[in-house]
C-alpha cells in the first residue's frame, strides 16, 4: 500500500493545478461542457413539465388595451354596479360591477349617483357573459350623470325568490376571478382575494352545477346587503353553505351570511 | 491573501462561468413561458405576470437545488470542482432570481390594497381573523431572509470581518431556507396545482439532495476517522503516512488525523512538508492544491503559505500551521499536534538525507 488507508490520495497528479479564479483545467472543461447538454436539457424538461401541467387558468379577461365606455343606471347596493339595457341579453339589461383600480372598490365615493342615469368609462373585464368595469380610484372623471330620467326598470328591478339551495364552492374576488388573474384561485391567490374583499370588491360565490357547468353567484348576507371582512376566513378555501338565491335583473345572488358557510375537506 | 475589495469579483473565467449560469436561466425560461403562456385546450391563456411568478419561484428552488448539490458532487468527482470554485457566483444568481419573485408576488397579490404589502404578507392578508391552513407566504419570506442575508454577506469583505468560522455557520442557513423553501412550495404551489410534475420535480429534486449529501457524508466520515496506520516506533502522537515517494511532486497527499484535522503532506522535489490542511481564507483543502513558486497554493482563491512555516509571502501576513514529519525506513510519519503558528515543521529530505527544524 502506497499510503496508509484513510489518507486522501493526491489528485490530478498530472494535471494543471486549477485555482479557483483561474481557468479550469481542459480536461475539468471538456468534462463539465460534455455536461452541460445534459444540464440544460434537465432544467428545459423541468421548465417544460411543469408549465406544461398548469391546470387550466379559466376564461376571462382584462382588457387593458382599451377604455370602453357605457351607459346606464348606477347602483350603489350592495356593491357599485352599472345597469345597461340590453334587448339581446337576458331579461332586457346586462349588469356591469364597478371596481377601482388596485383592491380598495370602498374608496370610491359615488352615493351620490345612487339610482342615477351615468356615462361611464373605464377597462373591461370579462368572463364568458359576465362584465365588470374598472375605473380609477383617485378622481371621479370617469363617470358623469346623463340628461333625462333614470329608467325605472334599471334603476331597482325586481327581485325574483329562486328558492333555497345548499352549494359547494368557492368564495372569490370578483374582480381577479373575471380576467384580472389567471388563475386566480387556490392558496396562492388567497391572500390576494382576501385584500381586494376586505377592500370592497364584490365576492363571488364559484359553483358547479349538478351537470358540470360554471356558475358564479353575486355574494350579498342574508338580507341582501354587502359582504366583506366577516368572509375572509373562508376566501379561496372549498365551502359549502345553504342560502337563497334571489335574482337581481340579470345577476342571480346568494344570499346567506358568512356562519352559514362551512369549510369543505377535500 | 489580498485586501483590495472589489464589488463583484469578475475575470474572464468567471465571466464564461456566469455566462453559462445566464444561458441555462435563459433557456429555462423560454421553455417555461413558451409553454406556459400557449392555449389551453379550452382556448383559455394563463396571466404573463402570474406565469412569471411561477417561473421564477421554480427557477429558484431549483437554482438552489444546483448550488447545493454542487458540494458533494465536487467530493464525488474531482472534474466538478470548477463549479464548487465558482459557487458564490452562482448563489448570488439564484437569490436574484428569488428576489424577483419576492418583489413580483408582494407587489401582485399584495399590493394596492388596505393593507401594507408587507403587513399582508406576514398575516396573509387577514389580521386579526382566524386565518385557517399553512401561511405558506411566512415560509417563503424566512428563506428568502435568509438568501438575502447570504447574499449581502458573501463578498470576501464580510467573510474577513466576519471571520471564517462565522460566516461559515451564518452561511450554512441556507439548508434551513431550502427546508422553508420546501414547506414553501408544498403549502402554497402544491396545494393550489393539481397535476403531478411540480410535485415531482420538487420532492425528486429534495430527494436527489439528500442522498448526495448522505453519501458523501457518510464518505466524508469514514475519511475523518483517522489513518489506519502503524503509530510506529515515534509514539501515539505520530500517524503513518506512507511511502513519501508515491506523492507527485509538487502536490500532496491529505491526512486526516484522529481529532478530525487534515493535514497535507506536500513534495517539492526530495523535500517534504506537512501543513494543516484547512486555508486561513476560507478552509479550503490546500492539500487540493500544489506548490507554486515553491508556495503551498490554495486550489480555491490562490492563497499561498511557505510550506517550512506556514507563513503567507510579504506583504502578507496569514499564517497557517505546520506539523513534523520524520522518516523511519522510508515510511513517512506526521506528527498528529501542529506547531505553533509561525514555527518551521521539521521537514524530510528525501534519498536517506533527513532534515529537521
Amino acid at each position: 500500500m502506497t499510503f496508509s488507508k484513510g489518507a486522501i490520495e493526491p489528485r490530478h497528479a498530472d494535471a494543471d493545478i486549477f485555482v479557483g479564479w483561474a481557468g479550469a483545467p481542459g480536461v475539468d472543461r471538456r468534462f463539465l461542457l460534455g455536461l452541460l447538454p445534459l444540464g440544460l436539457a434537465g432544467l428545459g424538461g423541468g421548465a417544460y413539465a411543469i408549465s406544461a401541467g398548469l391546470e387550466d387558468p379559466g376564461p376571462g379577461a382584462w382588457l387593458t388595451g382599451a377604455t370602453h365606455e357605457v351607459e346606464g343606471v348606477f347602483a350603489r347596493a350592495p356593491y357599485p354596479m352599472l345597469r345597461l339595457a340590453d334587448a339581446s341579453a337576458p331579461f332586457g339589461m346586462r349588469t356591469a360591477l364597478i371596481v377601482a383600480e388596485g383592491k380598495c372598490t370602498s374608496a370610491l365615493e359615488l352615493d351620490r349617483l345612487n339610482g342615477a342615469p351615468v356615462r361611464a368609462s373605464g377597462v373591461l373585464i370579462r368572463r364568458r357573459a359576465r362584465s365588470i368595469l374598472e375605473v380609477p380610484l383617485t378622481h371621479t372623471d370617469w363617470i358623469e350623470t346623463v340628461a333625462g330620467p333614470a329608467d325605472g326598470r334599471l334603476a331597482a328591478p325586481p327581485e325574483v325568490d329562486l328558492g333555497t339551495a345548499a352549494l359547494s364552492g368557492t368564495i372569490m374576488d370578483s374582480k381577479c376571478f373575471f380576467g384580472v388573474m389567471k388563475p386566480a384561485r387556490g392558496r396562492t391567490h388567497k391572500a390576494c382575494a382576501a385584500l381586494c374583499i376586505r377592500g370592497g370588491i364584490p365576492p363571488s360565490y364559484w359553483v358547479r352545477t349538478p351537470d358540470g357547468r360554471e356558475a358564479v353567484l353575486l355574494m350579498t348576507d342574508a338580507r341582501g346587503g354587502p359582504l366583506s371582512e366577516e368572509i375572509l376566513p373562508l376566501v379561496a378555501d372549498p365551502v359549502r353553505a345553504e342560502g337563497r338565491l334571489v335574482r337581481v335583473g340579470d345577476l342571480i345572488q346568494f344570499r346567506a351570511d358568512a356562519s352559514a358557510f362551512r369549510r369543505r375537506e377535500v | 491573501m489580498g485586501h483590495k475589495y472589489q464589488a463583484v469579483q469578475w475575470n474572464g473565467n468567471k465571466i464564461v462561468y456566469d455566462v453559462y449560469v445566464v444561458l441555462a436561466a435563459g433557456v429555462f425560461f423560454a421553455v417555461f413561458f413558451i409553454i406556459g403562456l400557449a392555449p389551453h385546450g379550452s382556448g383559455n391563456v394563463a396571466d404573463p405576470i402570474v406565469l412569471a411568478i411561477r417561473a421564477l419561484g421554480v427557477a429558484a428552488f431549483a437554482f438552489l437545488t444546483i448550488t447545493l448539490a454542487i458540494g458533494p458532487l465536487a467530493r464525488l468527482s474531482p472534474r466538478m470542482r470548477p463549479l464548487l470554485y465558482n459557487r458564490r457566483h452562482l448563489g448570488v444568481f439564484t437569490f436574484l432570481i428569488a428576489l424577483a419573485h419576492f418583489g413580483l408576488a408582494t407587489l401582485w397579490y399584495h399590493g394596492g390594497g388596505p393593507l401594507n404589502p408587507l403587513v399582508s404578507l406576514l398575516v396573509s392578508g387577514q389580521p386579526g381573523d382566524p386565518f385557517p391552513g399553512v401561511p405558506f407566504e411566512v415560509f417563503g419570506l424566512g428563506a428568502f431572509a435568509i438568501l438575502f442575508v447570504m447574499a449581502s454577506t458573501s463578498h470576501d469583505f464580510f467573510l474577513n470581518n466576519l471571520t471564517a468560522g462565522v460566516w461559515k455557520l451564518l452561511h450554512m442557513l441556507v439548508y434551513a431556507a431550502y427546508g422553508l423553501i420546501i414547506l414553501h412550495v408544498a403549502y402554497g404551489y402544491l396545494v393550489t396545482e393539481s397535476g403531478m410534475a411540480a410535485p415531482a420535480f420538487v420532492f425528486g429534486s429534495f430527494a436527489a439532495l439528500a442522498g448526495l449529501h448522505l453519501a458523501t457524508g457518510l464518505a466524508e466520515v469514514g475519511k475523518d476517522g483517522g489513518m489506519s496506520g502503524r503509530k510506529g516506533p515515534l509514539g501515539k502522537e505520530w500517524v503513518e503516512i506512507g511511502d513519501p515517494t508515491a506523492i507527485p511532486d509538487k502536490r500532496a497527499v491529505i491526512a486526516p488525523l484522529p481529532r478530525g484535522d487534515r493535514v497535507a503532506v506536500f513534495r517539492d522535489g526530495a523535500h517534504v512538508y506537512a501543513v494543516q490542511n484547512a486555508c486561513r481564507h476560507q478552509a479550503g483543502p490546500l492539500g487540493e492544491g500544489a506548490l507554486i513558486d515553491g508556495l503551498v497554493t490554495c486550489p480555491w482563491h490562490g492563497w499561498q503559505y511557505s510550506p517550512r512555516n506556514g507563513v503567507s509571502p510579504a506583504p502578507f501576513s496569514e499564517r497557517i500551521a505546520t506539523h513534523d514529519l520524520r522518516l523511519e525506513d522510508g515510511v513517512l510519519f506526521v506528527r498528529s499536534k501542529p506547531n505553533p503558528l509561525g514555527q518551521d515543521g521539521a521537514y524530510v529530505a528525501l534519498g536517506g538525507v533527513g532534515s529537521g527544524a
